[in-house]
């Protein structure tokens, strides 16, 4: 078979395309993939100030009723306006509430809403819009997705006039100034915006951009899997912000978030890890700091999954309802080992169930009291109670059974894997086996509300008000007989606690409310059912010279920083002045100068392929 | 399967005279019924592995949340839990041929419009990373098997070797910590950490935004690459070595022609031709390497999705980009039969 | 997985089928000599310097797997005994560095290797038992059953594994079992294929034709002599299988689908990547696991290779 010239001519067309190919599909997928971006180009290129700050998680919706994740929430805290805001103490302080009273039975609460405000569009902003935001998720289910937690004590929610909104409670409730502040609480959204979305509420992601709102910043942009693009209202009435734009890139990874804050790309980032924050401490116009923690990650123990009925559920290891078991497996755990080596130090040592996040509840057991590590103590409390030592290393109870239980763990989380071998190997020094089961967040969840669990690994997160938090300890949130509806943490269920619980819910002053969830998390304590291992400190960092007054509060007697919120801290910060930054600017410019090189190589490349063709085909005509 | 029987049949038994033309109609509606029976055998593989689930999907949905039992019970009519099997095995077929691939809870978003975002990033990555593979390997591979046993020869089979037995992902890693970390040995961070884009930039058309997209498409695609140009090579060489022994390079040989004529016009133009189809088979393959790749680089694309649902794990997103993930791999193999058969008169004549 | 597809240089289409002389021509006539070409073959694998390479890299890493107790205390491995500093660089006694935990990488990787041989052996035997049973009833039963079962492969074939594991192992649940399982179920096909192409050859042969004469059945048959005269063939191809289940493991892992409390090179790649040991530059975390797999597979791949060297290079003279 031979070759014709056709052939040989098809051959070179192909072959040039390949690099034409290549150029098109860069071009055709930057055409795609930038289709929706917003202006934000033009904030390079003026005088613009920006604040680009790392979204804590992927941003799906700013639907206010549905969101979900951090990401999300601290843009919608940050555009609508909420009743009360926090303070740097934690405590709530006016927002669009001006002033409030309450009546003397408790039962009514009046606020008194900032007058002549007005959404982005020019609406009065009324006392109208917050009565028909909470009626909405009052008594909407779909409306009720992300916040009907909060008003399920609310009797009715009324506006006599533009400036009065009036609250009526079933039983009185000492949280209410927690309700409705920003990232945490509940946003009030416009009604006559938001009024013709109320039938498809389910499918409404509020992308329709500017977004009506009312804030420090107005929604101006979104790229889904990108970033946000926020715009400073210079007429907030509580003050102007500083910056122009705010802008919270998401990065899918942290590395590459880390990246982007060393580039200067970003000027904030939070979650960082131990060796991402060790990393990144070394470089200079960087600075990291650590805030005090919000949450908890513990073991649980199930101590005997019971219905709200009393009936026995699921699967759970009959010797863990024993608490001299339970006691001598927390004397088993060295808390400290755990902050030291999985933490690398940055966070402080578990025991109360309030994190040290916020002070006025942090709470920590006695000398008398604490279960802190000591094997031998634990060695000597299982010989004691008649769990002997078999002949494998693992105890067995005085009716033959092994002391061998599950261990769940979420096979997402990273801290989870590398807590399991630990605690895996102490206890088997004291004589209890542990079977490391890697479950997804589903799974793990599923398994714990049918009782069919013997140990989990947990963590949980609190807002400034611990009311939820201790709800989930309480016997109401066992399921039911058929083993549904429960919404308990790890089925404790104690009548004195949950005395205190109702007593706490009525206590309007802050004092001696604090003391009563004190007892209670004393209870909780000696009841072992949540091992509080640690308060994982937020590992942070911010470009010291692309912005100042970021952080809020001061730096705590340990080296920590109070809790940060979103909202306050785009609020406050401010560009540093003058040559400051240059240092960004030059930063941009050393990538862009790695760009240009880049192109460069790509287009000598592209050249020299295209002149050997050339040569060739001159060649091959030659024959 | 049996539809590919009967129609064997009568292009076998056909009459002599038939035109080449209708032998080709028949050979398409051969291997297009082949592709059918493929997809429809793919549906009933998902639909098995994902209703096999041991966990309830409603208590998935509504996890977190106080749900009454009616409410459960309600959610669990919507999705036609309560039907018969073979009911909801229909109910699924009809909504995955009309593009209905169910909800992602998650992203508050249909599978197919999440899909449909992702699918543009992985086609610039895969469709990259395979015009560069073709050209790297073609170049490597027609030079190693012209001379095979050569210095080069030897070195590009041994490069490829290793670089087959290396995990995709450990490579992206490897080079990710050197060039994009800027941690290590002091070499700066070159290239970025991850992503499609720099946060924030303007989209469109701007030569910057390509530049931009294309600084960051430098490592990932360099990974994949790595990976599967090596079976170009393979390929492009073992089909230079099967032509070099034909007669009529003899003969253009004798036609006094230089070496690299005789290779270049004669030879690889003849050999091109499995490599061309080999594209469309390869699919598979590269997609178990995109998947890894878009992980490490977190890629904004189908590879990295389907990661963030087996993590969550978001079941319909999984069985939608299963599904597609497979359906193009169908596609694929169906354009590699006919392409063969348009390209090779050889095969036509069989 | 991507490694099996990746490792299989695709056939162009008309070649897809095999051809029925399969590489097992050679094997003789009589049972008895069966042992003797095995022998020979070995010989000749050996002589080839990449077959010996290979064979001396997979003997290496057995024993090293087998031998790791002996040396390697539970307490070097023990994450509360670690006395190390915490992810540190290469330094004295500490040859590869440490982990965040404090434990030598060395350490980590050599125990390493049982779990990853553990599960590549594993799913290699998964794979051979299942391919060898298709392979096996498709070659034997031609016609409609062996027509349908190989179009059930062809379909296997074409499927993209990587995500076909990814569902298989989501539905399974993480841990060795579920990633073992998907790796079998997703590589079965190339041996299949293999095995019947090999059934077909024995078949047509004049002794299976008297032992049917005689009156023995299908079982009889595949059992006594079929399955006999395919096994060599089958344990020689496992070999470029162990190879791409070790890499298949290590996606699969690094993905997230292993159980993260044992050591395994997935696994320590998967945890220095979500520990951020890119960020930190931790390359001594992430470079010598790579390499295991490296090797390994190379050392695998580099006997398969010589074995289906020898095989063909016997087929081709008839």
């Amino acid at each position: 078979m031979t070759t014709t010239r056709r052939d040989l001519t098809r051959r070179h067309g192909r072959r040039r395309s390949v690099a034409a190919l290549v150029v098109a599909g860069l071009a055709a997928a930057a055409l795609l993939t930038g289709q929706a971006a917003g202006g934000s180009a033009q904030a390079a290129s003026s005088d613009t100030t920006t604040l680009t700050v790392n979204a804590d998680t992927q941003m799906t919706t700013f639907n206010p009723f549905l969101s979900y994740y951090d990401g999300e929430l601290n843009v919608i805290g940050t555009i609508y306006p909420s009743l009360t805001m926090l303070n740097d103490q934690g405590e709530p302080v006016p927002y669009l509430a001006d002033s409030w009273t309450t009546s003397p039975d408790k039962l009514t609460w009046t606020f008194k809403i900032h007058p002549g405000l007005k959404w982005s569009d020019g609406q009065p902003l009324t006392a109208a819009d917050a009565a028909w935001t909470f009626n909405l998720i009052m008594h909407n289910a779909t409306a009720a997705t992300s916040n009907g937690s909060l008003v399920a004590n609310f009797k009715s929610v009324t506006a006599p006039d533009a400036t009065t909104l009036v609250i009526k409670t079933k039983q009185p409730q000492a949280n209410m100034l927690y309700l409705s502040v920003p990232i945490s609480g509940i946003p009030i959204v416009p009604e006559h915006v938001w009024k013709s979305h109320v039938s498809g509420l389910k499918n409404y992601r509020n992308m329709d951009f500017p977004v009506v709102g009312y804030g420090p910043f107005v929604l101006t942009g979104f790229k889904t899997n990108q970033y946000a693009e926020m715009t400073a209202n210079k007429s907030f009435f509580l003050g102007a912000p500083h910056f122009d734009k705010v802008v919270t890139n998401y990065y899918s990874n942290s590395d590459a978030a880390a990246a982007a804050l060393t580039s200067g790309e970003l000027d904030q980032i939070d979650g960082l890890t131990p060796a991402q924050y060790n990393a990144i401490s070394k470089k200079s116009g960087i600075q990291t700091y650590q805030t005090q923690s919000n949450g908890w990650s513990a073991i649980e123990i199930n101590s005997g999954a019971k219905t709200r009925s009393g009936k026995p559920l699921g699967t759970g290891n009959p010797i863990l309802k024993d608490i001299r078991v339970r006691q001598a497996i927390a004397l088993g755990i060295n808390r400290q080992e755990l902050v030291t080596k999985v933490l690398d130090g940055n966070g402080v040592v578990g025991a109360g169930y309030l994190p040290p996040g916020y002070p006025q509840f942090f709470w920590k057991p006695s000398a008398s009291e604490s279960l802190d590590y000591n094997p031998a103590r634990a060695k000597q409390m299982l010989d004691a109670a008649g769990y002997k030592m078999g002949p494998n290393g693992v105890r067995v109870a005085p009716d033959g059974k092994p002391l061998e239980f599950r261990l769940g763990i979420h096979s997402d989380d990273a801290t989870d894997a590398a807590i399991a071998p630990y605690v895996k190997e102490w206890m088997s020094a004291i004589g209890i086996k542990l079977d490391v089961n890697s479950m997804s967040f589903d799974q793990l969840n599923n398994n714990l509300a049918k009782g069919d669990w013997d140990m989990l690994m947990d963590g949980w997160s609190t807002g400034p008000d611990p009311t939820y938090l201790l709800s989930i300890q309480t016997c109401g949130t066992l399921p039911d007989d058929n083993g549904q509806n429960g919404n308990t943490d790890a089925f404790f269920c104690n009548k004195s606690y949950d005395r205190l619980y109702s007593q706490q819910q009525t206590q309007f002053n802050a004092g001696q409310r604090a003391a009563t969830i004190a007892k209670m998390q004393k209870i909780l304590y000696a009841g072992n059912g949540d091992l509080i291992l640690f308060y994982k400190n937020g590992l942070d960092a911010l470009r010291t010279d692309s912005v100042t007054d970021y952080l809020q509060g001061a730096k705590a007697a340990n080296g920590f920083y109070p809790l940060q919120h979103g909202f306050t801290s785009w609020w406050k910060a401010e560009p540093p002045a003058g040559a400051a930054t240059a240092g960004q600017k030059a930063s941009q410019q050393s990538s862009n100068a790695f760009k240009w090189i880049g192109l460069a190589v790509l287009v000598v490349v592209l050249i020299g392929v295209a002149v050997m063709f050339l040569r060739r085909r001159t060649a091959a005509e030659r024959e | 399967m049996s539809v590919g029987v009967q129609l064997d049949a009568p292009a076998v038994s056909g009459p002599e005279e038939a035109p080449e033309r209708s032998e080709f109609w028949v050979y398409l509606a051969r291997k297009v019924g082949a592709a059918i029976v493929s997809f429809v055998m793919l549906l009933v593989v998902g639909f098995v592995i994902f209703s096999l689930i041991p966990s309830d999907p409603v208590s998935a949905l509504t996890r977190g949340r106080p749900t009454s039992d009616a409410q459960m019970n309600h959610l669990r009519a919507q999705l036609g839990l309560d039907k018969p099997l073979w009911e909801r095995f229909l109910t699924f077929v009809g909504h995955t041929v009309t593009g209905n691939l169910g909800y992602s809870y998650e992203y508050h978003q249909s599978v197919s419009s999440l899909i449909a975002d992702r699918l543009w990033p992985t086609l610039l990555l895969m469709g990259t990373s395979t015009l560069i593979s073709i050209w790297l390997g073609m170049w490597l591979g027609i030079r190693a098997g012209w001379n095979p046993g050569s210095v080069l020869d030897r070195s590009a089979s041994a490069v490829s070797l290793a670089l087959w037995s290396v995990p995709t992902f450990w490579l992206g890693l490897i080079l990710l910590v050197v060039f994009g970390s800027g941690s290590v040995g002091g070499i700066p961070a070159i290239f970025p950490a991850g992503g499609l884009q720099t946060q924030g930039t303007a989209g469109g058309l701007a030569p910057s935004h390509i530049l931009d997209v294309g600084w960051h498409l430098v490592l990932p695609c360099l990974t994949l690459v790595a990976v599967i140009f090596a079976q170009y090579v393979t390929i492009m060489r073992s089909s230079i070595i099967d032509e070099r022994g034909n007669p009529y390079l003899l003969t253009a040989r004798a036609k006094g022609l230089r070496d690299e004529v005789v290779r270049r016009r004669h030879a690889v133009p003849n050999a091109l031709l499995p490599s061309v189809t080999v594209i469309f088979l390869q699919v598979g393959g590269m997609i178990g390497g995109a998947i890894t790749v878009e992980v490490v680089y977190s890629w904004p694309g189908l590879g990295y999705l389907t990661f963030t649902a087996l993590r969550i794990p978001d079941l319909q997103l999984l069985e939608g980009t299963f599904i597609v993930f497979s359906a193009a791999v169908i596609i694929c193999n169906l354009i590699a039969d006919l392409l063969y058969r348009a390209l090779d008169p050889r095969v036509r004549r069989q | 997985m991507s490694a099996t597809d990746q490792s299989r240089p695709p056939q162009p289409p008309q070649q897809r089928q095999p051809a029925g002389a399969g590489p097992g021509a050679d094997i003789e006539e009589k049972a008895p000599s069966r042992l003797v070409p095995v022998w020979r073959f070995t010989v000749a694998v050996l002589r080839m310097p990449s077959g010996l390479f290979g064979v001396l890299v997979m003997l290496g890493f057995v024993v090293l797997a087998l031998a790791c107790p002996l040396f390697i205390h539970p307490s070097d491995l023990s994450v509360t005994q670690a006395t190390g500093p915490l992810l540190a660089s290469p330094r004295h006694g500490y040859l590869l560095g440490t982990d965040p935990a404090g434990r030598s990488v060395l350490t980590l990787v050599l125990w390493g290797s049982r779990t990853s041989l553990a599960i590549g052996v594993m799913a290699t035997a998964l794979t051979m038992v299942l391919g060898a049973t298709i392979g096996l009833l498709a070659g034997h039963f031609q016609g409609h059953v062996g027509r349908l079962l190989m179009h059930v492969t062809d379909w296997f074939i074409a499927l993209p594994s990587l995500p076909l594991a990814i569902a298989l192992a989501a539905v399974l649940g993480q841990g060795a079992a579920s990633i073992t399982i998907a790796i079998g179920v997703t590589s079965w096909t190339g041996t299949a294929r293999l095995v019947r192409a090999q059934t077909l050859a024995v078949e047509a042969r004049p002794f299976i034709e008297r032992a049917r004469a005689l009156g023995a059945t299908d079982t009889q048959l595949i059992t006594r002599q079929v399955l006999p005269n395919v096994m060599p063939l089958i344990l020689v191809s496992s070999t470029l299988t162990v190879a791409s289940a070790i890499l298949s493991e290590a996606t699969l892992t690094f993905l997230g689908l292993g159980d993260p409390t044992s050591v395994s090179w997935g696994s320590l790649l998967n945890n220095a990547f979500m520990q951020g040991a890119v960020t930190a530059g931790a390359w001594w975390y992430l470079v010598p696991p790579g390499i295991a797999i490296l090797v390994i597979v190379l050392g695998f791949t580099l006997v398969g290779r010589a074995v289906e060297h020898v095989l063909n290079a016997r087929v081709q003279p008839r």
